[in-house]
């Protein structure tokens, strides 16, 4: 199949593949890259396990082409993961039991990193809605939102400010 | 100390990290894909199927079909007792002669990708004739409908007649009849199911990733399909992202890709996704229930009278008929009734086959049982707490044998002080306390449902326990995990015995090369049984360990005490060995405890290893719980908001309580998503027309309210050393029927709401309403 | 569920988009935010032998205002638009449809003209264009041309696009002092609505409504327009129980979606509640209701 050539930079490194039209990004990074931190529990863009980031936006992986990520700048779970240990959100989930298997929690990761990143010490209601697209089958989201609470908290407490300046989303 | 704290959860970091190993990350060399062809008729005949277009598409290695299939394979064996014979509704691992449901596997399409094998796919070409399907199972058992199966379409029919129904019923001051049904849906875990098969052909070994829950008893199964020794396959469980007791079952795709291998000599790989695995896991609940409950003037019931019908689908599986008869057995719940009747019937349709989910017939038999009493309750004038704690077993009634038995095994109560976990639950929720009945114009509802889950059943766990020489325990268990914390709660056990930290014990699990016999993952029952053998077999590790270092230092053993991971004598300050020391001592040709070694057995010297099998009591352990809720309903769109929840239950024992609340909590939440949300539903040519997350919804954030957990330690078990009791499935258990009841009570109904999902609609519907009003 | 195979091209201005779609005709489908269409090429529902894509044409997003009038580029991100201070004071009735759009990640990548064009009867953002008179500007290799909301849409997942032609802007005039409201139910938040309603009102000086707007989503092929309810509003002083007599007057008759968890009936039902909900925040955002 006439496959294509696909520049981009995924965790702060550049890199090419070679891909089908038709693979989705979710597919590519797990099989191209061998990142495989990214999930996939439905390929049709609702349960949101394959949540990734591109060009600073959350991105449902599974519902962009691998070609259409030519020169985009990507973060997937590995890069939001130090090197050993675990970031602050992820450390947090731990604590409060935001996760049981485990398979929905990158997607959690994800979502929850981007909303820290631009806004440090979001309400309650903007960290359900940040996590409202994300499906868990396991924990009844109890302790995912607890544990984006204590994030919450401890930075109003350290007056922590936006790690990245965000993009102005507005015109 | 390790039981009993909410110690985090050891395995956490790597999911975290994103690095869990689930089948999906799993490959080998030379490994190429398979997809599953699935029917796309409900019911039809197979006339042919052709392949020539298929196989010559470039990348597409073969089309496996039933002719492929061995001389004389059997279906798939059900591994739980039946009532009565269902062998004729067994299932092939491919359709033979006849389909019978859409998404039943027809052919096997391995490629080098799994995108060519799905191209492959369309060029297969099915010539089928399609039989009208039947859907319904009122419809069939008709006399003139059409068979799913030759052997007639009610696979079985059983029941119990305890005491005297009828006399009771005629003798009743107050009596309530109603049907309550309970809506197909079922697991859905967010990881699809998949597998890697390898086929080592020179050396005749099969190894297979991917299975869980039951790992022990699927080789075996496997084994005999594919007359190959046990000890010949192997079968390895990887992450697991969720079972809900339908993951990890035998299907057909569980012979079919290791099958697949061992013909193409490759390894083999198949990755499920959602829209196939709508059609193929296992559904559940799928019942239709007909209550009579009665009472005296004084509110003693004094019968249930109960008819309960099951839609099967297309075949019976590896569950056979457990579900219907888990929910006839323990219909009467945690009431002193003697006078119970069941007349249970379970049908055949053309539909996904069913098998067990979480609380599998609880769920349903605590709906239709405890919404009947709350019509009771009204009808009577009684309060409807007060109602139910009259009719409490009693502790003093402890065991209590419900007279009924479920898969071959009594229904026995082993303790619990219902009536005080009952007051303790009610108070804390403040049941009694008057509430707002209208907030903003909707209507607030209070709701509760009482219940007994039965939990650890089957046979047994197996266990072996590995104490090296630098001190690290390993523990290899033949129970699985597909999410629950057992790498955690069985460390814990092990940790607390042999008093080491819990960052030196290592579990693995779900791994037929790891230890000879396991039980597996289900009904609750891994921190009882799993956890027991765990408990045992550190027992033995210590006395084992005591017992070296008394001889290897002339210390009578009564002397000797375990703290810190090291072997100490009285008050001495410094310990005599460290357990890894003895470890070592105990390995053998090691001499120095065995100084003068002879050829040939060396019983002693055979490591700090002990392996432990622990038989279940078949009763099991009993978990009371009380499930409360407040709704609000706003009663012009019939839209429903849960404000509070609260569950409270006896576990026994807490080995982590942290992972107690997330039991409870996240069952909680698939409780709601089966009160109100998920169906799974077929039109009339048997389609699935809920196949896809956009319309099999599950619960999001914005649909679960704060969940208290209140957890209570009152009465250990007394099956099982550890005096724990099962919490899996606790959560689920009570969520329709407490919050049916609220609805109810919020609308000041009498009708109505007895039947799930309950939608706006069906809200709307049970106080009726005019177009247009 | 991998797509069948395609062909894929990123031109990067609107020439080569026109080109594309008239080399390819019918076997050509473009792909805006995704967020519909990738699902459908994953379970081969849609089967194009190429897909042109539109997210590298710069001209075809942003949001501009002049003189009152805005213009936004069919490929604007919904979360761009949810986030804009413009479409915030001078579209709020888009705002607060885009707030049950789909989800922080699906809003992301999802694009106002990729939703208008999908034309799903029961999406937010055409029943929004519609309440607004919005007009539509369609481009193709033949040119421009410019057509009304509600003509736009023409059934159930159609419009009137012909082959060849895209979505390029839509055009929408903000109308100073008016107060907006939306309200819908689903089944979960973000999914699709059962029933949906959007209200524009604008009183005047003596706070009596001078003008009125109702939109029913949801119960049709195509959005419905309520103008009977409209018309009794406008002249009076809003009150509560006014709107309620004035919901009424919704045609009932003109709804047709009706299936097993959500009747027609039902419908029916619900619809005369949500949209006195969505005229009363919209009188409430006019400050002027009175009980
Ligand atoms: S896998 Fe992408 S949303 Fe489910
Ligand atoms: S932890 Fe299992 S799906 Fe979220």
């Amino acid at each position: 199949m006439n496959k294509r050539r696909v520049d981009l930079t995924v965790n702060n490194r550049a890199v090419s593949m070679m891909v089908e039209p038709r693979l989705s990004l979710a597919d590519a990074l797990r099989g191209e890259l061998g990142l495989t931190g990214t999930h996939l529990g439905c390929e049709h863009g609702v349960c949101g396990a394959c949540t990734i980031i591109v060009d600073s936006d959350p991105v449902r992986g599974c519902l962009m082409l691998a070609v259409q990520a030519e020169g985009a700048e990507i973060v997937t779970i590995e890069g939001a993961t130090p090197v050993v240990g675990l970031s602050e959100i992820q450390a947090a989930l731990r604590e409060f039991h935001g996760l049981q298997c485990g398979f929905c929690t990158p997607g959690m990761v994800m979502v929850l990193h981007h909303l820290f990143s631009n806004n440090p010490v979001p309400s309650d209601s903007e960290i359900r809605e940040a996590l409202s697209g994300q499906l868990c089958r396991c924990t009844g989201y109890q302790g995912i939102v607890n544990a984006a609470k204590a994030v919450a908290a401890r930075h109003m407490h350290q007056n922590v400010q936006p790690r990245e300046t965000s993009q102005d989303h507005r015109e | 100390m390790a039981i009993g704290e909410p110690i985090v959860r050891v395995e956490d970091e790597r999911f975290l990290r994103g690095e869990g190993r689930f089948i999906a990350d799993y490959a080998l060399p030379r490994m190429v894909e398979a997809h599953i062809l699935r029917s796309p008729y409900a019911h039809a005949t197979i006339r042919s199927i052709g392949l020539d277009q298929a196989l010559a598409l470039p990348g597409v290695h073969a089309v496996l079909t039933c002719d492929d299939l061995p001389e004389g394979l059997p279906p798939i064996h059900c591994r739980i007792p039946t009532h009565g014979d269902l062998s004729p509704y067994l299932q092939y691992p491919l359709a033979l002669g006849k389909v019978r449901y859409v998404g039943e596997p027809v052919a096997v399409i391995v490629a080098d990708t799994r995108a060519i094998a799905e191209d492959a796919a369309e060029l297969v070409e099915l010539d089928f004739d399609p039989l009208p399907a039947v859907t319904d199972p009122a419809a069939a058992l008709a006399a003139d409908a059409e068979q799913v199966h030759e052997a007639g379409n009610l696979a079985g029919r059983w029941g119990f007649d305890l005491g005297d129904v009828s006399g009771a019923l005629e003798a009743a001051t107050f009596m309530v009849s109603d049907r309550f049904s309970i809506q197909r849906h079922t697991a859905m875990p967010m990881e699809t199911r998949g597998l890697l098969a390898y086929y080592d052909v020179g050396r005749g070994l099969l190894d297979i990733y991917g299975p869980t829950k039951v790992v022990h008893t699927n080789r075996n199964l496997l084994a005999t399909m594919l007359r190959m020794g046990e000890a010949e396959i192997r079968m390895i469980e990887p992450d697991v992202g969720g079972s809900f007791g339908a993951r990890g079952e035998f299907y057909p795709e569980d012979f079919l890709i290791p099958f697949a291998a061992i013909k193409l000599r490759r390894p083999v790989r198949w990755i499920e996704d959602r829209v196939e695995h709508f059609a193929a896991i296992n559904h559940s609940r799928d019942c239709v229930f007909d209550v009579t409950v009665a009472a005296d003037a004084d509110g003693i019931i004094t019968a249930f009278d109960v008819k309960l019908v099951t839609d099967m689908g297309g075949y019976i599986r590896t569950h056979g008929d457990v579900v219907p008869s888990h929910a006839g057995a323990s219909f009467p719940g945690p009431y002193r009734v003697r006078n119970y009747r069941l007349d249970a019937m379970t049908v055949m349709t053309n539909k996904t086959p069913t098998g067990t989910y979480r609380a599998p017939g609880m769920f349903e038999a605590n709906f239709a049982r405890e919404r009947a009493i709350d019509r009771l309750a009204q009808k009577m004038g009684m309060e409807r707490a007060e109602l139910r704690r009259k009719n409490l077993i009693l502790p003093e009634q402890m065991p209590w044998h419900v007279g009924t038995e479920s898969v071959k095994r009594p229904t026995i109560f082993d303790s619990g002080n219902f009536p005080l976990i009952f007051d303790r639950a009610t108070d804390a929720f403040g049941w009694s306390l008057p509430y707002q009945r209208e907030v903003d114009g909707w209507k607030r509802g209070r709701g509760m449902c009482a219940l007994v889950e039965p939990s650890g059943l089957g046979p047994f766990e197996g266990v072996r326990i590995e104490v090296d020489q630098h001190g690290r325990v390993q523990i290899f268990s033949g129970s699985s995990n597909q999410g629950q914390g057992h790498e955690t709660v069985l460390a814990q056990i092990a940790s607390e015995v042999l008093t080491v930290p819990m960052e030196k014990v290592r579990v693995r699990h779900g791994d037929t090369g790891i230890i000879t016999f396991g039980g597996g993952t289900y009904a609750s029952r891994t921190a009882i049984i799993g956890g027991n053998a765990v408990y045992s077999a550190s027992i033995s590790v210590r006395t084992k360990a005591l017992d070296a270092a008394s001889r290897r230092f002339g210390i009578p053993v009564e002397e000797l005490d375990l703290r810190e991971g090291a072997i100490w004598h009285g008050l001495n300050n410094e310990p005599v060995a460290k357990i890894g020391d003895i470890a070592r001592m105990l390995m053998p040709g090691n001499q120095e405890i065995l100084q003068t070694p002879s050829a040939g057995n060396i019983p002693d010297n055979d490591g700090l290893v002990v392996t432990s099998y622990v038989r279940a009591v078949s009763a099991g352990a009993a978990v009371f719980a009380v499930h409360l809720a407040d709704v609000l309903v706003d009663p012009a769109t019939g839209e429903t908001r849960v404000e509070r929840y609260m569950v409270a239950c006896d576990v026994g024992r807490q080995i982590n309580p942290m992972i107690v609340e997330g039991q409870i909590v996240g069952g909680v939440a698939q409780g709601l998503g089966g009160t109100f949300l998920e169906e799974l539903t077929y039109n009339e040519e048997g389609q699935l027309t809920t196949g896809t997350f956009t319309d099999y919804l599950m619960p999001n954030i914005y649909d679960m309210p704060p969940v208290t957990s209140l957890v209570f330690e009152e009465s250990p078990a007394t099956t099982n050393a550890l005096g724990v009791k099962g919490v899996g499935e606790v959560g689920p258990s009570g969520v329709a029927a407490a919050v049916g009841n609220a609805i109810a009570d919020a609308l000041g109904t009498s009708v109505g709401l007895n039947t799930l999902p309950l939608t706006p609609q069906r809200v709307i519907e049970a106080i009726g309403f005019e177009v247009g009003a | 569920m991998k797509p069948a195979p395609f062909d894929y091209f990123a031109p990067t201005t609107l020439e080569e988009v026109f080109e594309l779609l008239n080399r390819y005709g019918g076997d050509a489908r473009v792909i805006a935010g995704g967020q519909s269409l990738v699902p459908m090429l994953a379970l081969r529902l849609a089967r194009p032998e190429v897909v042109v894509d539109l997210n590298r044409v710069p001209s075809l997003s942003g949001i501009t205002e002049e003189d009152g009038v805005l213009r936004i580029g069919a490929m604007t991100r919904q979360a761009r638009a949810l986030a804009s201070d413009i479409i915030g004071t001078k579209l709020p009735l888009l705002h607060q449809g885009l707030l049950n759009v789909g989800h922080p990640p699906t809003r992301a990548r999802g694009t106002l003209g990729g939703s208008i064009s999908h034309a799903d009867p029961a999406a937010e953002t055409p029943m929004v264009m519609l309440a607004y008179g919005a007009k539509m500007v369609i481009a193709g290799s033949a040119g421009e041309r410019t057509v009304e909301a509600a003509e736009f849409t023409l059934d159930t997942f159609e419009t009137c696009l012909e082959d060849g032609e895209i979505l390029k802007e839509i055009i929408v005039e903000a109308s100073a002092d008016e107060g907006t409201g939306f309200s819908e139910l689903a089944r979960r938040r973000g999914d699709f609505a059962m029933v949906s309603a959007a209200a524009r009102i604008r009183l005047d000086a003596d706070g009596r409504c001078a003008e009125a707007h109702l939109m029913i989503g949801a119960v049709a092929p195509v959005p419905l327009r309520c103008d009977a309810v409209a018309d009794a509003l406008v002249g009076t002083q809003l009150t509560e129980r006014r709107i309620r007599d004035a919901v009424r007057l919704i045609d009932l008759n003109s709804f047709s979606f009706d299936n097993a968890e959500v009747s027609l009936a039902y419908r029916r039902h619900i619809a005369p509640t949500l949209a006195s909900r969505a005229l009363a925040q919209a009188v409430g955002r006019t400050g002027g209701l009175r009980t």
